[in-house]
């Protein structure tokens, strides 16, 4: 589903990624772990389309991110670290500016919406200007907006952050339902907990470059996701 | 604490002159000062220029029948007028809505401090829009007249107190604008009615200015006696300026009070109105059916929305829609006798009339550059134009499409009523319309270039990007220097090579740069937007 090659982006002197390669099998929750500024958010913008890169190749369901940035963005969704969305709408505009772009049908749209908003308890709200929301209420029509076009890949930065404890468990099933229907999700946490009973597979990664990766039991083995992670950072040390 | 705030504020104002956001890194001393000159020149030269020569002209006369503390209480009410009217939503942006409140009130900081602090930068943007009519005033005072120590003295107390005055109004209306908005539903749309019956009033006595004036100096002796009589502390204002020591402890004494009451004022209700977040009854949401649109449309509905939903867009961009408007209406009620007998006055000048009436269009045509902060004013959301399933050129053609809808049409409008009045020949009228339809594509073009050269993505009021942008303002002078080209070019050299041929080489020039601003947004504009 995605293919990350040898992907490097500088920024001026600085390498914040260096030659990283990460392959996503459709079915698959990929989590991607590191430190502040290790370079999870720029590697999650180059595969969203957002960030252009220097060097090597991003494929998403064999289409290249560089040459075919549509066709790749039809098929993602992406939910950034903080939900900065078109405040001067209302919830619903929102989301039907999505789906007008992702070229939703009516029926569809309106399924999608009843259904996921229901779930969020953010039905009242949908008429309200996104000015008036919550961080937590701005991450959840974040969310139910990168759901709508039932997307094969949604890249998410931290997607946990701001949303509470029942919506998080929504979240979690939304992500294994979307999996187990063939699609993929590569998301980037620092609650190494939910990382480790969520993702089938983790990468963890370090001053740009790739320190680690694989299943869940091939990264961790028979100790906790938190020791070999810190285990590792201070390795790299 | 407050230098360090007071510096913030002002950083942000001017940000665009002191940082590059194109290469993310601060702009090199040259082009800092550059700006700054820029700016200078055009609030000095062009605005203090248009306020000398009022002052020159009332100056001399009223002074010699003893009328001089009336002069000062002239320019004084326009001083302030302007200084309100240049920063009562500023005021409401910068102290009530600011981003960056909640971050601030969270810090170790008194809230009197960062009152204090935002006050401040409100005060100097209205000392600067006052001091541009209020100076220029004065030193023609001082140079017709009399330039004594109380003359001196009187003169600059009385700017210090014209400031602290257009801050306490600025305000105590800011305070106002703070409290109706939170109880209002269809808030942007009242603002902005409201400000437009301002702008009306604004221009009401702009356009009687020229006959009010004459009107005075006649009689400057007489309107001088009611007014004193009838308004005894305007009187009192106008000889703060002459030097009498009684006005000056009065006027000082009352503008500090006032200002010490609405201080009270806000103080009181300032951490609420900063943290509300509107008490305005929660509308219910109920399924309709929906209407599909295109890319294209959804597009361009985001950016209608965007327009819509901001009075400061609509006030500080927009206002050439409704001038348009306004236009063709006068054209339609005054027309038919007023421009026979203009055209009368330009004998022999054939084509004066058709210039003029294609300069008076594009310089409404000016007056809207929505265009130019629309790249800017995607701000922390710009994330979601690039990660979409959309062409960048599709975005930034939204943003020309808006510009052109809300400019396009009401300039048809008022093209089809100058077609319908001017009694130039059909031929004439129709290449003064075409030079004007493509200007008005040049304007958003334009708009949409020095946007995109001009970017700001790290506001923190939406004001700034709006009000403060040096896109915004270059956009505007620009459409104005096109319209004084324009008019200017003809009476200097156009009306020898001929009406047609002076029209048809600006129009070809005006295509010729259309052109060129298309090609390059579509190339080198869309590869900035898609790397901000």
């Amino acid at each position: 589903m995605l293919r990350i090659e040898h992907l490097t982006k500088t920024y001026g002197e600085k390498k914040a990624v260096d030659d990283l390669s990460l392959h996503i099998q459709a079915g698959e929750i990929y989590g991607f772990i590191g430190h502040n500024g290790a370079g999870k958010t720029t590697t999650l913008k180059s595969v969203a389309g957002i960030l252009q890169f220097d060097g090597g190749e991003i494929l998403v369901d064999g289409k290249s991110v560089r040459t075919q940035p549509l066709e790749c963005k039809k098929e993602i969704a992406y939910i950034p670290d903080n939900p900065d969305l078109y405040e001067y709408m209302t919830g619903i505009k929102y989301l039907n500016f999505i789906a007008d772009i992702f070229g939703v049908s009516a029926q569809v749209r309106q399924e999608r919406i009843r259904k996921y908003a229901d779930l969020f308890e953010l039905t009242a709200d949908l008429a309200q200007p996104i000015a008036a929301y919550s961080h937590g209420m701005k991450q959840k029509l974040a969310i139910i907006s990168a759901w709508l076009h039932d997307p094969k890949l949604i890249i998410m930065d931290e997607p946990f952050v701001g949303l509470d404890p029942k919506a998080a468990h929504i979240l979690k099933g939304m992500m294994r339902e979307l999996c187990d229907a063939g699609g993929a999700i590569f998301f980037s946490t620092h609650v190494l907990e939910v990382a480790e009973k969520l993702c089938d597979k983790v990468a963890i990664i370090k001053g740009g470059k790739l320190i680690r990766s694989g299943t869940m039991e091939e990264v961790k083995g028979d100790d906790s996701l938190e020791e070999v992670f810190l285990e590792l950072e201070d390795e790299s040390c | 604490m407050l230098k360090i705030l007071v510096k913030k504020q002002l950083g942000e104002i001017f940000r665009s002159y002191t940082y590059d956001a194109k290469k993310n890194r601060a702009r090199s001393k040259a082009a800092t000062i550059g700006f700054f000159v820029f700016f200078v020149v055009l609030m000095v030269g062009v605005l203090g220029g248009l306020f000398t020569f009022l002052s020159l002209a009332m100056c001399g006369e009223m002074a010699q029948v003893g009328m001089d503390w009336l002069y000062f209480t002239i320019m004084t009410l326009l001083a302030a007028f302007l200084g309100i009217f240049g920063s009562v939503f500023n005021t409401y942006s910068s102290l009530y809505m600011a981003k960056d409140n909640d971050l601030l009130l969270s810090l170790p900081i008194p809230v009197r401090v960062i009152m204090a602090a935002r006050l401040i930068s409100v005060y100097l943007m209205g000392l600067m829009y006052s001091a541009v009519v209020y100076l220029p005033a004065l030193i023609v005072y001082w140079a017709v007249v009399e330039m004594s120590a109380k003359t001196v003295l009187g003169g600059l107390l009385l700017l210090v107190l014209l400031s602290i005055f257009v801050l306490t109004l600025s305000c105590a209306l800011g305070w106002v604008v703070a409290k109706i908005s939170q109880k209002l539903k269809n808030k942007s749309f009242i603002t902005v009615l409201v400000s437009l019956v301002f702008i009306g009033a604004y221009y009401f006595f702009y356009a009687k200015a020229q006959s009010l004036l004459a009107e005075l100096l006649a009689n400057a002796v007489y309107y001088g006696d009611s007014i004193r009589s009838a308004a005894y502390p305007l009187y009192l204002v106008g000889r703060v300026a002459v030097g009498d020591g009684a006005a000056m402890a009065i006027v000082t004494a009352a503008v500090l009070v006032l200002f010490g009451l609405v201080w009270y004022l806000i103080a009181r209700s300032f951490l609420k109105l900063a943290t509300s977040t509107g008490a305005v009854a929660k509308r219910e949401y109920r399924e309709k059916a929906v209407q599909l649109k295109s890319v294209d449309s959804a597009l361009l509905g985001r950016e209608l929305a965007h327009f819509t939903a901001s009075a400061n867009y609509m006030l500080n961009c927009g206002l050439g829609t409704l001038g348009l408007v306004i236009g063709a209406a006068a054209l339609v009620w005054k027309g038919g006798t007023f421009l026979p007998m203009l055209e009368m006055v330009f004998d022999g000048r054939p084509g004066a009339l058709s210039v003029l009436l294609c300069a008076g269009l594009c310089t409404l045509v000016s007056m809207n550059d929505m265009a130019a902060p629309s790249v800017s004013l995607e701000g922390k959301s710009l994330w979601l134009a690039q990660s979409l399933p959309v062409k960048t050129w599709q975005v930034l053609r939204a943003k020309l499409r808006m510009h052109l809808l809300l400019t396009a049409v009401p300039a048809a409008l008022c093209g089809v009523c100058v077609a319908i009045v001017s009694p130039a020949a059909a031929a004439q009228t129709a290449l003064a319309l075409v030079v004007a339809a493509l200007f008005t594509v040049l304007s958003a073009l334009l708009g949409l270039f020095l946007g995109l050269k001009m970017p700001n993505l790290h506001w923190t009021s939406e004001i700034t990007p709006i009000k403060q942008g040096g896109a915004v303002a270059l956009a505007m002078l620009s459409g104005m220097v096109y319209a004084a080209l324009l008019a200017g070019g003809f009476f200097l050299i156009g009306w020898r090579m001929g009406y047609m041929a002076f029209m048809a080489a600006f129009a070809a020039v005006t295509l010729a740069a259309c052109v060129l601003l298309l090609r390059w947004i579509k190339t080198k504009g869309c590869a900035v937007f898609a790397n901000l």
